[in-house]
């Protein structure tokens, strides 16, 4: 088939019809911000377009708690709980490009405010998803501490689309920071290495902590989140570890303090978040490995722009296509994970390592949800081959 | 039927026969958790000494479709390690070695047997601590905290055991060895280790657990305050949240509740206040005391009638005594209770507590109440007289606040699980096709059925006709989520 129907319903009610009334495979997408993640996606029947679930269901302030359809972009969400002094504590890149809730968690994305506060996968708190079938089904729910019946929000976090349709999402919900200050020194990634150790190995409670690399220009980029007047003195104590070389860049929230003289023009952050988008022509690689390791990975790597969570232990690196093969094969030998994400247009490069030893769980979820194979083709070739991959050979 | 002598051989062949345990008097130790109305003697329980043990046994039980029933402590409250009738117990007592506490990637390594404080007592010599803290902690295992996604006093700041595991080691039910979960929060492929965690021991056995540590806080600041009314502490509550203060925690305590809680340990609250709240808050100095000091003012403009500033670990520590052995201690004041674990949005405290109130009146049965307010998790004690012929009112009333805790919008469940106990009433929160999902779940994991079966998940034979029964969610009714 070569050209394929967009169906793009509005509630939960016309996300089930839509299944019902087609048949055959299915590309589900949000805002395209991640459309060339993972594996390629096979020719599909129809892609499924959840840009029109928009929409806060419930925000009731006094819970922290927020429910919203699917297709809402993140950054539409933050405007509309900003005027309550409340944000979902997540901080992906993609969010400033339109990126919706459902795709967010989708591809299990994550940004510099993990640290603290984890990936999505601890922030969403209940969903509501439509199977390839058409069944509806609900889990978690509103309140924040939950534990009855599995947890069907973590099968969708990273399922790139192959397990089911989000549509609804309730997130749990924090205080934005009355302040919120950066300091960046400029260094080597050991000279960084060593920061991180002192700042995760004090008192000193950073809210992000990342270095990042650019034309063999590297920098360490620390933020500290608080009250206004323990900002002050928490940044003081920040200085006095990190050395003359530090700098204050950036100084944001309500209650930024007056000392704010952020002196460099550019936000470390905003250069953050490009270099994690990558570069054109460069496959960009997402990997993950305990934080003591991924200094050495990074440098064996040789990428040609970096962003690494020193604390976290997942980075961004930009790559050459052909040294893809070769990355998934170093980050895996150190016990790690990776995932590509941006493929140059026209090449082929593999998009997952060797597979997890769980692979025979994976494949019985996915034929327990989606047993004909309908939802995102390809997404995880070669891992998971669904009868529309291998025509006839099941 | 029983089990056949051939299965018990088998058995015997991978592990050491002594560690095959038929006798039914040794086998009575396992009858039951902490929920001990529910009681079955195993037939057999096996005392495996090291992970290939676990998968080997397994593996015997796949082969001959023997149910088993993990367990760790046996504290569980909900029935989840409850053994099932011609099945084997799994005992992970055994395996309680800490395998690794590196402090440089600040994560530990450590059987599923070694108990939640043991973890926190090997990471404190680097200055770290492992966050959940359920008050079973001293006993409870990290096996169970990771089947029950357990919770504890702390986690309203720093979330559940879910949020502090990063991997671990699986049988799963074929005996197949799988590792779920990676080395950080990045993941490649869905996150089977998130629907694992909270799934009671129903879709495999841990082995391993890597979990992550966090840095012992610089400051903790703790007070003691009561208050005119359970309402007025409430309010405190909510005051709290909108000052955009997350205290490390929250917890309420009732009359009813102080008065066992005095009695027992003599921890310095007062007895007869309507209400006692705890707050914890940790962190940097400078946060920590400039916070400290809005919710001192907060409390007082609630009225509160007597504030208690822990000044020396001593004192903070007779709170937290007087708190976690509020459980423990109403059994001075009763001879018998129920505990649920409802949560309510935190919002709807003060409605859900005059209810309670007013169902336990009408019972004629007293509750007391003590509680994870920051997050609404009720600890609702249902207190009773076996010996009076109070237990099925006892029981009725109980199973009800559970319920009225999903009607207000809330759950059946915050950190105690379903298991056995509270399997029936999931029709009360999930339609047939959300526990139909889930049951697919279940048997991607475990296609033959034989991992802890009868838990979590409403059967017919458990619970006659009730999974047909589904009454719409309070949104639902007010047309704010739609089910098809
Ligand atoms: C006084 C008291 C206070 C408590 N306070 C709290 C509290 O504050 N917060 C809280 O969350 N809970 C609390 N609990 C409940 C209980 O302690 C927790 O649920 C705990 O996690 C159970 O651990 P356990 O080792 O006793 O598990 P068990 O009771 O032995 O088992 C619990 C479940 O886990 C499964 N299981 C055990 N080990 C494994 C394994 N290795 N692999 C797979 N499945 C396994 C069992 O099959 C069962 O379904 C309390 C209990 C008591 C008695």
């Amino acid at each position: 088939m070569t050209t394929s129907t967009t169906l793009r319903p509005d509630d939960l009610r016309s996300v089930r019809d839509a299944l019902l009334d087609t048949a055959g495979t299915v590309s589900i997408t949000g805002s395209g911000t991640a459309a060339d993640w993972a594996g390629p996606l096979g020719p599909v029947d129809a892609v499924l377009d959840t840009t029109a679930l928009t929409g806060v269901l419930t925000h009731n302030p006094g819970d922290m708690t927020v429910s919203v359809l699917a297709g809402t972009p993140l950054r539409t969400l933050a405007e509309e709980l900003a005027s309550h002094g409340q944000h979902v504590s997540f901080d992906a890149a993609r969010v400033a490009d339109g990126a919706t809730v459902g795709g967010l968690v989708a591809t299990a994305d994550a940004g510099p405010a993990a640290l603290v506060f984890g990936s999505l996968r601890d922030l969403v708190i209940g969903v509501t998803m439509v199977l390839a079938d058409g069944t509806v089904s609900r889990s978690g729910g509103h309140v924040i501490k939950n534990v009855a019946g599995y947890d069907l929000a973590k099968l969708l976090h990273g399922s790139y689309g192959t397990l089911g349709v989000l549509v609804e999402v309730v997130l749990r919900l924090h205080p934005v920071p009355k302040r919120s200050a950066t300091l960046v020194v400029d260094c080597s990634l050991d000279e960084a290495r060593e920061h991180a150790a002192s700042l995760l190995g004090g008192q000193y409670e950073p809210a992000a902590l990342e270095w990042i690399s650019d034309d063999g220009h590297g920098q360490l980029i620390v933020r500290i989140d608080g009250t206004a007047d323990a900002v002050s003195g928490r940044l003081q104590r920040l200085r006095e570890v990190l050395g003359s070389g530090a700098r204050d860049a950036s100084d944001t929230g309500p209650d930024a303090g007056p000392d704010s003289g952020a002196d460099s023009g550019a936000d470390p952050w905003a250069r953050h978040a490009a270099l994690v988008r990558g570069a054109p022509g460069l496959a960009v690689l997402r990997i993950g490995a305990k934080p003591s390791l991924l200094p050495g990975l990074i440098t064996d790597l040789r990428a040609d722009t970096v962003t690494a969570g020193l604390g976290t232990g997942v980075a961004t690196v930009a790559l050459d296509p052909e040294a893809v093969a070769d990355a998934h094969a170093l980050v895996h030998a150190a016990g790690g994970t990776s995932v590509l994400r941006t493929r140059p247009p026209g090449s082929d490069v593999p998009a997952w390592g060797p597979p997890p030893s769980a692979l025979a769980v994976l494949k019985a979820v996915k034929n327990e949800f989606d047993p004909l194979g309908r939802f995102g083709p390809g997404r995880f070739a070669p891992w998971l081959v669904t009868p529309h991959d291998a025509e006839g050979s099941r | 039927m029983a089990l056949d002598g051939g299965v018990r051989q088998a058995f015997e062949r991978v592990l050491d026969p002594a560690d095959v345990i038929s006798n039914p008097v040794k086998c009575r130790a396992y009858e039951c958790d902490g929920l001990t109305g529910y009681r079955v003697v195993p037939e057999l329980v096996l005392l495996p000494r090291d992970a290939a043990q676990v998968a080997a046994a397994v593996r015997v039980c796949a082969e001959h479709r023997v149910p088993f029933v993990a367990r760790g402590a046996g504290t569980g409250l909900s029935g989840g390690a409850l053994p099932v009738a011609d099945g084997v117990v799994i005992s992970l007592a055994r395996l309680k070695r800490v395998l690794e506490v590196d402090p440089v990637n600040r994560r530990a390594v450590v059987e599923p047997g070694v108990t939640n404080l043991e973890i926190t007592a090997a990471a404190a010599p680097h200055g770290l601590y492992y966050a959940p803290d359920p008050s079973s902690q001293q006993v409870c295992t990290i096996g169970g905290n990771v089947a029950e996604n357990s919770g504890g006093a702390h986690c309203l700041k720093y979330g559940f055991t879910t949020n502090h595991v990063l991997s671990f080691e699986v049988v799963l039910p074929d005996g197949s060895v799988v590792t779920l979960g990676t080395d950080t929060g990045e993941q490649a492929g869905p996150d089977l280790r998130g629907v694992f965690l909270g799934s009671e021991g129903t879709l495999g056995i841990t082995t391993k657990i890597v979990v992550r540590l966090l840095r012992t806080p610089e400051s903790v600041r703790t007070l003691l305050a009561d208050f005119p009314s359970v309402a007025a502490a409430g309010d405190v509550v909510s005051d709290i949240v909108a000052a955009g203060i997350v205290p490390a925690a929250v917890e309420m305590m009732d009359t009813l509740a102080i008065e066992a809680a005095e009695e027992a340990v003599h921890a310095g609250y007062t007895v007869g206040v309507p209400a006692a709240l705890v707050v914890e808050l940790d962190g940097p100095v400078e946060e920590c005391d400039v916070q400290f000091e809005q919710v001192k003012e907060i409390c007082d403009r609630h009225g509160c009638t007597r504030l208690h500033i822990a000044g020396s670990p001593e004192e903070r520590a007779a709170i937290w005594r007087g708190r976690k052995a509020a459980f423990a201690a109403v059994g001075r004041i009763s001879p018998d209770y129920f505990v649920q674990d409802g949560v309510v949005p935190r919002t709807r405290l003060a409605e859900v507590l005059g209810r309670i109130a007013d169902m336990g009146a009408d019972a004629g049965i007293r509750v007391a109440n003590v509680f994870h307010a920051g997050d609404g998790n009720l600890h609702p004690l249902v207190l009773y007289s076996a010996a009076a012929g109070e237990t099925e009112r006892a029981e009725k009333l109980s199973g009800q606040i559970a319920e009225l805790c999903v009607e207000l919008g809330g759950s059946l469940s915050g950190e105690h699980g379903i298991g056995t106990d509270k399997a029936c009433s999931m029709p009360k929160m999930f339609s047939r096709d959300d526990l139909a999902v889930m049951a697919r779940v279940r048997s991607a994991f475990d296609p033959q059925g034989i991992c802890n079966p009868g838990k979590v998940l409403p059967t017919p034979r458990l619970c006659g006709e009730r999974p047909g029964k589904y009454k719409p969610h309070p949104l639902e009714e007010a047309g704010v989520i739609e089910r098809l």
